[in-house]
């Protein structure tokens, strides 16, 4: 497969007409955009707001220019400004990544008009593949399975309960507009559904600025399983294999895989086909994903198709050796894929997003200052991350912090692989989705790949309630033992010398001092202790 | 010097003298290399032995003053406790001397008030939802602590709130 994707290189340079590339996001994945752009020789330009300034994304890049302040509307999202800084900075192509303008056609459009490449598909595409409604009538068009619902936005709660009450509760409230689980709701009795549809209205219009609902039958137990395809402007698209996403918490993706347990290789040809067809209907160019619902029974259901990178794409880079942030790269300089078909994935691959919520506290976001971070290494360890030592976590932008993906042979050995990654990986500062990791890790059902998408919302109480091993709170009790030892022998040192201060000064001979600065270092005991006792 | 800890629920008496430490009448060897405490830049953390068994440890200062500590070991969250008995006996003088009051519902981050599902007078539950707030684009309900009688509510729909405003206070059940 390697030599598959080398075998073009020696025509026609393939990013001969890209030279320098405006990345238009921030965090890992600005990083990771700017490290693929560097392999393939092409400049690229970082873009940053004020909270940003001095972010590992921005000094990845070759050159960086400040557009705007901390919140996103006035810096990441102003589209008009960007393309003026492209223009300015003379960059010849834009890479939204994913999230902010990635899936927004205006922009793809207003990038092409502006004489600059972009760096996904046509606006075109982003426009028939990027509402969900849409999406739905072109899949079905092609004829391509989906979820009974509906492909106009909601009216009232009326409607909504007339049509719930037509497919049978429970019923799915999605956004038109949206993704990330935002504007999301499972409504499961006739009384719930005004208020749902209320609050994910209001949701919709907070998170896309848009606050059209639909609403569909709501499929329980099955698997989150998706497409990813790769397509030229030279009529060429390609299937490249399956990423399992069940492990999902409110609708976020929280652990993902390739391949699927549940896919067996005649199941992702008939997948792949699907995807492929959905796609061309679409007139689809560039990376894309088309996500499905697959029920126990070996049915699949078409839900949606991403225009854009996933955050989840490093599992299949690594199972099938493609590079996609460089084939978006290629693809868009006008490449044409040297293959018509993937080869069958080879090994697992698993990543966990590394966020900065806390699950010991309901998953509540956690901000502050990463004081320490020691990231884990070794064979078939990948770190995609956004974050060093001194960043800033604050509440802007998404709490997601960086992506830990591990590849080997088996599931098996990925997630043992994980496992010791994760125990390796020290952040330090604010809370993280860590330990979490480290528990699915652990738990029997997910080794055994028995999870659906409602699995993880079931289960996280049993998962995150269970005590820690015994060894480990054993441990944990002698551990602060041995701290409020050195502590304490500490305190009994500072009174000695009278502190730091006291112990420089005294350092100096003869100096007049050192008698009154370690009677100072008692005072001051003194003072601190009567303090703690009040 | 004899330590009470509580760690996950539990307490556990450690003793350490001149010939070494027992857990709960157990003999172990333990000690403990590197430095504990990370700063900025600096450590990743330290060496745990215990019996002759390597474990990995980071570990700050927890919120509970001297002899708390939040602990990173072998990939877990601890909050730990290790008070030594005549620290135990002020705490416990001190804490008896407190007024009691039920905990208030506190916001644990930056963010706007969306719901309040509560009213001043209203019975709840320990754990019972009491208002909605959202940060990170991502609405967040917050529980009662304790179970008691809402007192008071101190913010509305619509307001932004820092982190560790008090939201609702409660007057505990008697």
């Amino acid at each position: 497969m390697h030599s598959a994707v080398s075998a073009k290189k020696p025509t026609a340079p393939a990013t001969r007409s890209i030279r320098r590339v405006l990345i238009a996001n921030r965090g890992e994945i600005a990083v990771r955009i700017a490290r693929a752009c560097r392999e393939l020789g092409i400049e690229s330009v970082a873009v940053y707001s004020a909270a940003d300034a001095g972010a590992p994304h921005v000094r990845a890049a070759d050159r960086s220019v400040l557009i705007g302040p901390a919140l996103a509307s006035q810096s990441y999202l102003r589209g008009d400004h960007l393309i003026e800084v492209a223009k300015q900075l003379e960059a010849d192509a834009i890479h939204p990544g994913y999230g902010f303008l990635s899936e927004r056609e205006w922009f793809a459009r207003a990038v092409r008009e502006a004489g600059l490449i972009w760096i996904g598909p046509p606006a075109e595409a982003i426009a028939a593949m990027g509402s969900k409604t849409a999406a739905r009538t072109l899949a079905i068009a092609a004829g391509t399975p989906v979820v009974p619902g509906t492909t106009e936005a909601l009216r009232d709660a009326t409607q909504a309960a007339e049509l719930a009450a037509q497919f049978g509760y429970p019923v799915l409230l999605k956004a038109a507009a949206g993704g990330g689980g935002k504007g999301m709701r499972v409504v499961r009795a006739p009384a719930e559904i005004a208020g749902a549809l209320e609050s994910a209205k209001r949701e919709a219009q907070n998170a896309f600025g848009d606050d059209a609902v639909y609403i569909e039958k709501y499929i329980e137990g099955p698997r989150h399983v998706e497409i990813q395809i790769l397509a030229d402007a030279h009529g060429t698209c390609v299937a490249v294999g399956e990423r399992e996403c069940s492990i999902q918490r409110r609708h976020q993706k929280m652990i993902e895989e390739a391949p699927s347990v549940a896919v067996s290789p005649e199941l992702r040809k008939r997948m792949g086909d699907a995807a492929v067809a959905a796609a061309k209907a679409a007139g689809y160019v560039n990376a894309g994903t088309c996500e499905f619902l697959l029920d126990a029974h070996g049915d699949f259901y078409f839900l949606e198709m991403n225009t854009r990178i996933q955050v989840e794409h490093p599992v299949t880079e690594l199972v099938t050796g493609l590079d996609l942030v460089q084939w978006q790269l290629r693809i868009a300089a006008g490449e044409q894929l040297p293959f018509t078909q993937a080869p069958e994935p080879r090994g697992w691959a698993i990543e966990c997003r590394i966020t900065s919520e806390d699950p010991a506290h309901g998953f509540l976001p956690s901000t502050g200052r990463i004081t320490a971070l020691h990231l884990p290494s070794g064979p078939g360890i990948r770190w995609d991350g956004g974050i060093e030592v001194g960043t800033t976590v604050g509440l802007s932008y998404d709490p997601m912090l960086a992506k830990l993906i591990v590849h080997a042979p088996t599931r098996e050995a990925a997630i043992a692989r994980m496992r010791h990654a994760l125990q390796e990986l020290v952040i330090e500062g604010v809370e993280t989705s860590c330990e979490f990791h480290l528990r699915m890790m652990d738990d029997p059902e997910y080794q055994r790949g028995a999870v659906d998408i409602q699995w993880l919302e079931a289960k996280l109480p049993a998962l995150l309630g269970a005590p820690a091993p015994e060894e480990t709170v054993r441990a944990a009790a002698v551990g602060a033992v041995l701290l409020a030892e050195r502590d304490r022998q500490g305190r009994a040192r500072q009174v000695g010398n009278g502190g730091a201060k006291g112990a420089a000064r005294s350092a100096a001979a003869d100096a007049p001092g050192a008698a009154s600065s370690e009677e100072r270092g008692w005072a001051r005991l003194a003072r601190e202790e009567s303090l703690r006792r009040r | 010097m004899r330590y009470v800890v509580t760690v996950a629920g539990r307490e556990m008496e450690v003793v350490v003298d001149e010939s070494g430490m027992t857990v709960d009448g157990v003999r172990v060897a333990a000690h403990l290399e590197g430095d504990h405490q990370t700063a900025a830049g600096t450590g990743v953390g330290a060496i745990l032995t215990i019996d002759g068994r390597q474990h990995r440890l980071v570990a700050r200062p927890g919120d509970g003053g001297r002899g708390s500590y939040d602990l990173q070991l072998d990939g877990r969250r601890l909050a730990v406790e290790a008070l030594d008995e005549r620290t135990r006996a002020i705490r416990a003088h001190a804490k008896a001397a407190a007024p009691t009051g039920a905990a208030p519902v506190v916001a644990p981050m930056p963010g706007l008030i969306v719901r309040v599902g509560v009213a001043v007078g209203d019975q709840v539950e320990a754990g019972q939802a009491v208002l909605v707030m959202e940060a990170m684009k991502m609405e967040n309900e917050l529980r009662a602590p304790g179970a008691g009688t809402v007192k008071a509510i101190l913010v509305q729909p619509g307001v932004a709130v820092e982190r560790g405003a008090v939201l609702v206070t409660f007057e505990a059940e008697s």
